[in-house]
């Protein structure tokens, strides 16, 4: 971006960070939803030690996105969107932002309240953040609850709002995120 | 999640009885026989669940020693484990050690350790000795100090063994990919003398 100018598309880093993250998301969902209706047992410990290895996978990917971030501005939203929907596009931005630090790390306090370390993959463990705790896992469980539906509800307005750039107002929106896409010849 | 095992230690004095005929008495002052304190002593394990190691202890244990450094043909230690004392910090896992797939304390609700032979080491001493448990028993090594401060005496130790040859885990508690196989032990006997 030439002149600080906010340049036409995403960087190629930023749009693999996205669909990354993004799918370890949906990965998240199906592993931490379908461990949580489990009883005790190997079956559960295997899902859930997979979702923590990706949850951290999230919190480290998060780091490295908005460090990438803050040296690369994204392209500026289209003309003709009205202040509210503007307000609503930063702020649906912004949520995600916190919540791919928020999930993982409210996750791993989780984990350090029961006492069980977190691994990655088995290569490496990372510290407990708190010590074992009663109240503070049952109140770590329901915020981690919480926020997943939080985080699902703003990934359903990201979709839609995206959809609606693409088919609706036919801008460049969705293209210029999609990858291998050319969204100047859009317009 | 988890399990395995522990114990430890203790040491029995055969001395006194197999040298009864030509100085009982010298040997039964020489060899020290002790009794751990349950309050000051300690009995850890760690294992590895989902790549992560955990520490679990056991509160109840009992153990008899007789030891002394110059009359090692005559040493022994002998501990007995109460499973259901297990603790690793997480209720949820601790019922699941002591349930059926794993230590099974109903059927099997203790431990026992007993050394067959002790020697010198270059850090401290070597003993021989066969665990008992889960009803199996094998032979497992230990590694110890023995540090006397008369009339007491401190015992402190390591082990390693393999839960799966004991049957520690059954049914899918027999995965070593989430649930490791090799558990390291640990112990800290404080030795008064046997009453």
């Amino acid at each position: 971006m030439p002149n600080g100018s906010p340049p036409a598309q995403y960087t190629a880093v930023a749009k693999t960070l996205h669909w990354l993250i993004a799918a370890l998301i949906v990965t998240q969902f199906v592993l931490g939803w379908t461990a949580g209706d489990l009883p005790i047992g190997l079956h559960k410990l295997a899902l859930l030690a997979k979702h923590k290895s990706f949850g951290m996978t999230v919190l480290m990917l998060a780091v490295i996105r908005v460090l990438w971030r803050v040296r690369h501005p994204p392209p500026a939203l289209p003309d003709g969107m009205m202040p509210i929907e503007r307000l609503l596009a930063k702020a649906t931005h912004w949520a995600f932002y916190g919540l791919i630090f928020v999930m993982p790390v409210s996750g791993w306090m989780m984990s350090s309240a029961k006492n069980y370390s977190v691994s990655w993959f088995g290569l490496f463990t990372w510290p407990n953040l708190i010590s074992q705790s009663d109240d503070a896992f049952v109140f770590l469980q329901s915020t981690h609850e919480i926020l997943s539906w939080t985080l699902f509800g703003i990934a359903v307005l990201h979709i839609v709002a995206a959809l609606k750039h693409h088919f609706w107002n036919k801008d460049t929106v969705l293209l210029r995120m999609l990858p291998f896409t050319k969204p100047e010849n859009r317009t | 999640m988890i399990r395995h095992t522990a114990w430890s230690i203790v040491i029995l004095s055969a001395a006194a009885l197999a040298g009864a005929a030509l100085t009982p008495v010298a040997c039964a002052a020489d060899a020290g026989s002790y009794v751990s304190d349950p309050d000051s002593s300690h009995l850890d394990f760690v294992g590895v669940q989902a790549g992560a190691e955990f520490k679990g202890t056991f509160h109840k244990f009992s153990s008899t020693v007789e030891f002394a450094p110059d009359a090692l043909g005559t040493a022994h230690i002998d501990v007995q484990i109460d499973l259901g004392s297990l603790d690793t910090k997480d209720h949820d896992r601790d019922q699941t050690m002591r349930g059926p797939d794993i230590f099974d304390v109903v059927h099997f609700p203790t431990a026992h350790y007993v050394t067959h032979a002790i020697t010198k080491s270059a850090t401290g001493y070597t003993a021989t000795g066969a665990l008992t448990l889960h009803g199996v028993t094998k032979e497992v090594p230990i590694a110890f100090q023995f540090t006397p401060a008369a009339p007491s005496a401190k015992l402190e130790g390591t082990a390693s063994l393999k839960r799966l040859d004991f049957g520690v885990g059954q049914g899918d508690w027999k995965n070593t990919e989430w649930i490791g196989d090799a558990v390291k032990v640990s112990f800290s006997l404080a030795l008064k003398p046997k009453p």
